[in-house]
């Protein structure tokens, strides 16, 4: 069994790690660093200095690469799988159609958790973030969410609900609102009150004032909470597969572990990491540069 | 300005104190104001000018007395503007949209919203900006933009708390012009409240002089130079020295009660 958990307790790292990497906000230096790259003085020399940065990214990588080749023929296997063997676990998981029906099930749980996080997580937000009332009702409820630990949760909603999808989903939505909600509470507490009293001055209805000054305003601690409950949930979702053995990639890791196949355990955790890079590049920055495009940059 | 019809707003003994305070910030006020008439609210900062203004425009309520709007009980039928101190641009709307805001909330359609947001636009030079976001405008040009806003609604109310504070000279001047020619076509009843006595004297049609808090009305004066007027002609008028002392030392103890900093003798604030 422990050894189960020490799996588990690897591939859930890597991913943690994520919601960290990527908080960058809008107003992220390095993303302004990045600009003033792009809009220096133009010829060859600017060229160069636009793709330094990327290559020694891709070098690193390469390095790491070659490094784990290097080291893995003196380690059997089960420990160390060599970068070939991990590819052919892939290719073969592949082509039985397994990748796709697993990665399907475990985007179902993570994309529907994830759903119902952000479409009930901003009006509750706004709500606890405008009125002290509802901050005072909600304590406790935020409070248990923020300190319960989510193995408690997996075995609560095991007892009521069994390993099913509704389960994984239910617990991850418990286990990552938090992250969301306390994000959208500060954005909202953060709104110029100036421009509120401009906007009454104005006559503009409540509704108005919601349309025109509240959402906008959030808008930035909306993505930011969303990427970090992202991280979050998929941490949670695979642990809930691994532990109730409901489908998807949490629960192939404890099969694979069980059977001492390493090169697997090292496919699907890498797996999860392309996936998390293709939804931040592919989703969350154009969504961000979408909807930030008043911010002041560099 | 000897009207007789019924004012437009009447302040009725009107006292303000804010809630978990117990100093009052404004006691027994009575002013009575004209349709279109431009009345500049003079005082030492802090005294309550800019509550009175919050008081019209909805943003909070007096604690005693009443205030009549076009002869009824509340603000809401009456097309309002207020420019603040400072420019309170949505920072995720173009300048263009910002302009549009008040025009949006009464409920004017789009096209017609987007000309006269163009219009006052060029009213204040702005218009080859209107694409532009707030941050990418100097605080000047904000707070002109400001101003737009608020006179592309052609309101009927027009409620400016030291808008041309933060302008160069150059600009204020013009736009001080360009102001009150837009008040007077329109006829719009302005209340304009400054802590600078010659743009009070150069286009109010009369002066409201405040005492230090609580804000009560020391004295209302009427301005002699007439409703159409050059800014160069009020400037060399007989009255207009002697007019500008006089505020001035109505002002002088004022100023000294309000800021125990300030020698009686040298009010530096007052003198523009």
């Amino acid at each position: 069994m422990s050894t189960h958990i020490e799996a588990g307790g690897r591939l859930a790292h890597p991913d943690g790690g994520d919601p960290g990497g990527p908080a960058g906000s809008p107003r992220d230096p390095r993303r302004r660093g990045g600009r003033a790259a792009q809009s220096a003085p133009s010829g060859a020399r600017s060229r160069v200095r636009r793709w330094i940065r990327p290559a020694r990214v891709v070098l690193a990588a390469l390095v790491i690469l070659l490094a784990w080749n290097l080291a893995a023929p003196h380690y059997p296997g089960y420990v160390l799988p060599a970068p070939i063997d991990v590819w052919t676990s892939f290719t073969s998981t592949w082509s039985r159609g397994v990748w796709i029906e697993e990665v399907w099930a475990t985007l179902q749980h993570l994309l529907l958790a994830f759903g119902i996080v952000l479409v009930a997580g901003l009006p509750l937000g706004i709500v606890i973030g405008r009125s002290t009332i509802a901050e005072d009702l909600s304590r406790v409820v935020l409070v248990f969410l923020q300190t319960v630990p989510t193995i408690v949760l997996i075995a609560l909603a095991l007892v009521v609900a069994g390993a099913s999808t509704s389960s994984v989903v239910g617990v991850t939505v418990a286990g990552s609102i938090t992250y969301f909600l306390l994000n959208v509470i500060q954005g909202t507490r953060a709104i110029d009150q100036d421009l509120v009293d401009m906007a009454r001055a104005y006559r503009a209805s409540e509704g108005a004032i919601m349309r025109t000054v509240v959402l906008p305003a959030v808008v930035p601690y909306f993505l930011a909470g969303a990427r970090i409950t992202l991280g979050v949930a998929w941490q949670i979702t695979l642990f809930a597969e691994y532990l109730m053995g409901a489908e998807g990639i949490g629960f192939q890791v404890s099969s694979a572990i069980k059977l001492l196949d390493t090169k697997a355990v090292f496919m699907w955790g890498l797996s999860v990491v392309a996936m998390t890079l293709v939804l931040e590049y592919g989703a969350f920055r154009p969504a961000e540069r979408r909807l930030t495009r008043h911010v002041k940059k560099g | 300005m000897a009207t007789t019809s019924a004012p437009m707003i009447a302040f009725r003994d009107v006292g303000k104190t804010y809630p978990k305070t117990t100093a009052p910030v404004m006691t027994g006020v009575d002013l009575e104001i004209q349709r279109g008439e431009l009345v500049a609210l003079i005082g030492p900062s802090g005294c309550g000018k800019s509550t009175l203004l919050n008081l019209l425009a909805g943003l909070t309520d007096a604690t005693t007395g009443t205030i009549d709007v076009a002869g009824s009980a509340g603000t809401d039928e009456l097309r309002s503007a207020y420019v603040f101190q400072n420019p309170r641009l949505l920072p995720w709307r173009s300048v263009l949209r910002n302009v549009e805001f008040g025009l949006e909330q009464a409920g004017v359609p789009g096209a017609e919203r987007r000309r006269r947001a163009n219009e006052a636009l060029e009213l204040v030079h702005l218009h080859e900006h209107g694409d532009k976001y707030p941050h990418q405008l100097s605080g000047g040009m904000q707070q002109r933009a400001a101003l737009a806003r608020g006179l592309a609604l052609e309101p009927d109310l027009l409620l400016l708390d030291e808008p041309f504070g933060a302008l160069d000279a150059l600009t204020r001047g013009y736009l001080q012009e360009e102001l009150l020619s837009i008040v007077r076509r329109f006829g719009t009843t302005t209340l304009l409240v400054t802590h600078d006595i010659d743009e009070a004297l150069l286009l109010a049609d009369r002066i409201v002089v405040m005492s230090s808090r609580p804000a009560r009305i020391k004295r209302v004066v009427t301005v002699p130079f007439g409703r159409e007027r050059a800014l160069d002609s009020v400037l060399a008028h007989p009255q207009f020295v002697p007019l500008r002392h006089e505020i001035r030392e109505l002002l002088r103890p004022e100023v000294a009660a309000s800021d125990p900093t300030v020698e009686a003798g040298a009010p530096e604030v007052l003198s523009s």
